[in-house]
């Protein structure tokens, strides 16, 4: 069970982190496209006449239409997608400057307590995101400049917020197993 | 109670809980929709909100280039650029007394040019400056000390994240931010080295001296650091001169450092993997803070509080400058036990409108930036401020012989000059304004 747990927090990590490298990918030539056309329409490609296709050439290129709203839909999935592998990683801030002042046992009923409280609300976030999404869907609203309907972004986003519960709730039973089967504080608290 | 009540009660509610050791964006989270609950009389509002809030904060274009200065920070440290760039700045400083430590701050100084994060700086250049240190016979805890101090510049020099989300708190301009943290980056690597002359003055220790390096080897060394060189034009230059936004320049600094990554070797698969991984854990954590701060603040904006507080500070008539002064020690005390962003998130949208109705002489947007630049300051030096500076524990832990009580020992010196530093800072304004009114 904790390997494919774990297994599926990785795949999600990669996966967010691939759609980064994409994004940048795409943001990168847009932006190469919109130089190129930029340098074809300059006095001096729009002046010379002893070449003019290739002026044409360098005009023929642009910027990708509504690369933004791309990045837009590509971030918030792999913002999402990061979650899980930072839920088990218990990789979340968090001040310790009184850790050493409570009791143990104090100490791991909070832990508990948190890890129940950050499932639950992530469990929350999760099931808006899906209402959100199927509003969506219902008023067909679609992007500004590509028209893709907007409900695409909220289903990659629900799907990895859904992970990002499962991982979530398997990490609070973790949690129990260890508390249960060792009084070794100290091992429970992994920090990235 | 009123609104007004409930939003000023929510403060120690949410302080008990981060005491108590809550996950600091869980905290806000839960304050944020719990005191929205109260004010509002049930939950339709809050279940309302969180349909679209939620996608709405992740899918922010101009929060996109936090990820992407991650992900930069990422593969900067896979490009082997800091083996460079420390070879580099010992070729230069080495044979000064104090020179090995000396190069690790200037080191420090080029690696946050391209990377965003302190921890980051941290941890890369401690990597490669700390066996070197330790073998020119630094002692452990002036080694982990420096760097630590120096790991902080990563994120004063631009880019830097948390300056990119001040100037989207506080809707300023991030090129004119960016601009603005360059005097004040110098000036923090320059008293960083002049602190460790100072130290080397009183207590040698067994540290060694490295033979001069004739001029040609000393270019030769700086040459083989072009690429940091030419992605940090791009990337800030590139926002000032207005070739691209913010965004797209981040896209671009993470293509420039994966492509150097590529070239020298730096990128297998269990490192890529690895450094995606690393993303991600910060990704996350950075967000869910972002996004609970985004909860909270609309609360409190709901509450009142941040109106009624600096209505109150305006009638009491106080000295703005007396205001500013215990503004920045509320950081400096804080930064003591919170981390940074954590830190900007939660206070700036209360402090800045105080401030920004003070007058300081300056024009608003002078006051936004330099404001900025001075919680950047002060929040940085929490990050090596004892007993909890994030950087003195990735460094420390990175030195299994210093007990960090060493560390806390000799960074003491460094926090000095940097409260020296925010003082001048302070009462000279001009100084972090003097490149934004140059170039705008």
């Amino acid at each position: 069970m904790h390997a494919f747990i774990t297994t599926i927090a990785r795949f999600m990590a990669y996966l967010g982190g691939a759609v980064l490298t994409g994004l940048i990918l795409v943001t990168g030539l847009s932006v190469l496209g919109r130089g190129l056309n930029t340098l074809g329409h300059s006095d001096f490609f729009e002046g010379q006449t002893f070449f003019p296709s290739f002026t044409g050439f360098l005009q023929s290129f642009g910027p990708i239409n509504g690369d933004f709203e791309i990045v837009e839909a590509g971030v918030a999935f792999a913002i999402m997608a990061c979650i899980p592998w930072c839920q088990l990683q218990r990789g979340h801030a968090k001040v310790e400057l009184f850790t050493s002042f409570m009791p143990h046992a104090l100490n791991r009923s909070l832990t508990l307590l948190w890890e129940v409280l950050f499932a639950f609300i992530l469990i929350i976030i999760a099931w808006r995101l899906y209402v959100g999404m199927t509003d969506k869907m219902r008023f067909g609203e679609t992007t500004f400049m590509l028209q893709f309907p907007i409900w695409w972004g909220y289903a990659a986003c629900t799907f990895a917020a859904f992970v990002a519960c499962i991982v979530a709730l398997y990490s609070v039973w973790q949690y129990i197993l260890d508390l249960r089967s060792s009084a070794d504080e100290p091992s429970l608290e992994r920090h990235s | 109670m009123s609104s007004l009540e409930i939003g000023i009660w929510s403060m120690p509610v949410l302080l008990l809980l981060i005491f108590l050791r809550m996950p600091i964006g869980l905290a806000m989270i839960v304050c944020g929709l719990g005191g929205t609950m109260i004010l509002t009389g049930g939950e339709t509002v809050v279940l309302a909100k969180l349909k679209n809030e939620t996608y709405s904060t992740f899918s922010n274009y101009s929060l996109s280039i936090v990820p992407l200065f991650l992900l930069m920070g990422q593969f900067a440290t896979l490009g082997g650029m800091s083996t460079a760039l420390f070879k580099a700045a010992e070729a230069w400083l080495g044979h000064r007394k104090g020179g090995v430590a000396m190069a690790s701050v200037g080191a420090c100084a080029g690696f946050g040019a391209i990377c965003g994060s302190s921890l980051a700086t941290a941890a890369t250049m401690g990597q490669v400056a700390l066996p070197e240190l330790k073998r020119y016979g630094y002692s452990g805890g002036l080694a982990t000390a420096t760097l630590a101090a120096g790991g902080t510049l990563g994120i004063l020099i631009p880019p830097s994240v948390v300056l990119v989300i001040y100037a989207i708190l506080t809707e300023q301009n991030i090129a004119k931010l960016f601009l603005a943290a360059f005097i004040p980056g110098f000036l923090a690597a320059l008293g960083y080295i002049i602190t460790i002359s100072i130290i080397m003055r009183f207590n040698q220790g067994d540290a060694q001296l490295r033979p001069r390096i004739p001029y040609a080897e000393r270019m030769a060394a700086l040459f083989k650091v072009w690429p940091v060189l030419l992605v940090f034009f791009l990337v800030v230059g590139g926002i000032y001169m207005g070739w691209f936004t913010p965004t797209e320049a981040a896209a671009i600094g993470a293509a420039g450092t994966g492509l150097i990554a590529l070239v020298n070797g730096g990128i297998t698969r269990a490192s890529l993997s690895d450094a995606f991984l690393k993303t991600a854990s910060n990704t996350a954590m950075i967000f869910i803070i972002v996004l609970g701060a985004g909860f909270y603040n609309s609360f409190l904006a709901l509450s009142q509080v941040p109106q009624e507080i600096s209505g109150f500070i305006v009638e009491q008539g106080l000295n703005p400058w007396f205001v500013l002064i215990i503004i920045l020690l509320l950081y400096l005390l804080f930064g003591c036990v919170m981390d940074s962003l954590s830190m900007i998130l939660l206070t700036v949208p209360i402090f800045f409108p105080i401030v920004s109705v003070l007058e300081f002489g300056l024009t608003p947007e002078e006051t936004a930036i330099w404001f900025g630049i001075l919680v950047l300051i002060v929040v940085e030096v929490g990050l090596i401020t004892p007993p909890v500076g994030m950087n003195l524990f990735v460094i420390n832990a990175m030195d299994r012989h210093t007990r960090i009580i060493e560390t806390y020992k000799y960074v003491l010196p460094f926090v000095m000059s940097d409260v020296i530093r925010t003082i001048i800072l302070v009462a000279f304004p001009g100084i972090t304004l003097y490149l934004v009114r140059a170039f705008y």
